[in-house]
């Protein structure tokens, strides 16, 4: 009874988080702010003033299209613009409602909507042709931050968008693999410690054998992931370089034990050369990518992960989904020893 | 002999197994001679491929491959002691830390001695164009410390693959993989180096490969007696 409660568990949480990480909607965000090289006259100004497209994704524009705002900041200066018109839910017709001399280039395109709250595209709008006049101000728009009334959403990450689903499962699979290369660095320090026990050399096996597979597919997503918001399937960087090299490090111990007849032999080069491993794939994805640039969440300064690590939706799946992919990796494991001991014993019947 | 062996003291047995290697090594030159061939007829067939005009990069890049494949045919090569009836009586004359101490001090000799070869035959045909002087012995530098840090893992490793009695192929799969962290920085570090970035702004490479080294090193002097037992 205890042993099935926990695979219970594991699997309840999995199916969980796969329920919610595909079916729980993405938040709103903002796409692009385009010129689309046309003025419209504006009703406010009495003038005609240049055409903008503002595109948005998973908004609610249309649901509520007198109530959109949308505005221009720069350091602190801030200008609201006119929205000519609410073409869909996830378009609007914007006069770039700007006098000639802007004290900057470069400006955050914010909108104000009281479905989808305050959103943000950082430098959305930059504009070449203007007169620089760093004291130009004038009185500031009256602008409150909305909270938005939405339900249960993830949130909206510029370039990651959907893919941010890919956090329950990537960053997971490679958590587990850690877990269970590190029963495998256990086993090895074991049986090198009291070597008539070949109970820890099969342990050994079995893990790893099992830690390789979610090695595998944690580089699978990796690549998915990459070409979605890197551009392509794998990009030279030192977390990904480690990653494929501590893979690689590992089927070369399966290649070992391969190559040795002699059990007793067997199990102490393995676990020699496991140890090896272990330290090896510290090493690589714990202390090299932090002494590099790299593109990778969490490393080389990217501050990435930490914006997802506070958001509470997705804490509020992520860490369930740590502990399901474990429970998960440590009953295959299990599975797989017992599956080496029944064989072992029928090498062993007369 | 080991009557004389027992009495000794640990550091004359490690400097009598070291000056013995290189002994060994020299009665049969043969081994010496395969070593200096291999890494000349690279670097050979790296110029006709590269040209007399590589760039830095490919300069770069042939120098660390070339090193690299050299070490691993420089530990290629069985020892006598790695046969079953040596191993038998070595055990009783001397502890096997003392042993895997000199078979990497004797590496490390070997493949310093060999990185400096392939360092002087490469400027002679990829040319030395692409740094001056003080850079081409900080690049030196770097090849130097990336020997010892080879020597110590790949002496562990061909120990594996020796007593595994599977021969040379099986020290490359078991190699290969577990190198790479040493090449990345020693790669990184040529790479600064002939793009003319200051040798104090990138020596912190060279310390990362001297932890190496040294982290390797004592995992293995650790580890080998492991290896040795029956």
């Amino acid at each position: 009874m205890k042993n099935t409660l926990w695979k219970a568990l594991g699997i309840l949480l999995l199916a969980y988080v796969f329920a919610i990480t595909f079916l729980v909607p993405l938040g709103p965000g903002l796409l692009e702010f385009q010129n689309v090289e046309r003025v419209i006259s504006s009703s406010t100004e009495n003038r005609s003033v240049p055409e903008y497209q503002l595109i948005g994704y998973g908004t609610h524009w249309d649901d509520d299209p007198d109530a959109l705002q949308v505005f221009v900041k720069s350091k602190s200066q801030l200008a609201a613009l006119e929205v000519i018109r609410v073409d869909d839910a996830n378009h609007a017709t914007v006069g770039l409602t700007l006098p000639y001399s802007l004290p900057a280039k470069s400006w955050n395109v914010l909108i104000n909507h009281p479905i989808d709250g305050t959103l943000l595209l950082e430098n959305g709008l930059f504009l070449s042709d203007r007169f620089i006049d760093a004291q130009a101000t004038w009185p500031a728009p009256s602008f409150v931050e909305h909270p938005g009334n939405l339900g249960f959403h993830f949130p909206y990450q510029p370039r990651i968008i959907e893919t941010i689903r890919n956090l329950m499962l990537h960053v997971p699979l490679w958590f587990t693999m850690f877990l269970l290369m590190g029963i495998g660095f256990v086993s090895s320090i074991k049986l090198l410690s009291n070597p008539r026990n070949q109970l820890d050399d099969q342990r050994a096996e079995a893990s790893v054998q099992v830690g390789l597979w979610f090695g595998v597919l944690g580089l699978l997503t990796g690549s998915l992931w990459a070409r979605f918001t890197w551009g392509a399937w794998w990009v030279d960087d030192p977390q990904l370089n480690g990653a494929l090299v501590t893979v690689l490090v590992y089927s070369g111990y399966m290649v070992l034990r391969q190559a040795v007849e002699d059990e007793r032999l067997r199990s102490r080069l393995s676990a020699v050369y496991n140890l090896f491993a272990f330290v090896i794939l510290v090493i690589l994805l714990m202390v090299l990518p932090r002494f590099s640039e790299s593109l990778h969440p969490g490393k080389g300064g990217n501050p990435g992960f930490n914006t997802y690590d506070l958001n509470s939706a997705l804490r509020a799946v992520f860490y369930p989904a740590i502990i399901g992919w474990m429970l998960l990796g440590i009953w295959m494991y299990l599975v797989t020893l017992r599956m080496k001991r029944v064989n072992r014993q029928i090498e062993l019947l007369p | 002999m080991s009557e004389r062996m027992s009495r000794s003291s640990a550091w004359s047995r490690y400097r009598f197994l070291t000056a013995h290697a290189f002994r060994m090594e020299w009665r049969q030159k043969h081994g010496l001679a395969g070593l200096l061939l291999f890494a000349l007829a690279s670097v050979y067939a790296c110029y006709q491929v590269a040209g007399g005009r590589a760039s830095s990069e490919t300069w770069n890049a042939l120098a660390w491959v070339v090193l690299m494949f050299s070490a691993f045919n420089a530990v290629a090569k069985p020892w006598p002691e790695d046969s079953e009836a040596m191993r038998k009586y070595l055990k009783t004359t001397l502890r096997p830390g003392e042993w895997i101490l000199a078979r990497m001090t004797f590496y490390s000799a070997i493949l310093s001695a060999l990185s400096v070869l392939i360092f002087l035959s490469f400027t002679l045909f990829l040319g030395s164009e692409h740094f001056n002087p003080r850079q081409g012995l900080s690049f030196l530098l770097g090849l130097e410390c990336t020997a010892l840090a080879f020597a110590s893992l790949l002496s562990v490793l061909s120990a594996i693959a020796s007593r595994a009695g599977a021969g040379f192929g099986l020290t490359a799969v078991l190699g290969l993989p577990l190198i790479i962290p040493i090449v990345l920085i020693s790669t990184r570090y040529g790479t600064d180096i002939l793009k003319g970035i200051l040798w104090i702004d990138t020596a912190h490479h060279l310390l990362f490969l001297a932890a190496l080294t040294g982290g390797i090193g004592a995992l293995g002097f650790i580890l080998f007696p492991y290896l040795w037992r029956d």
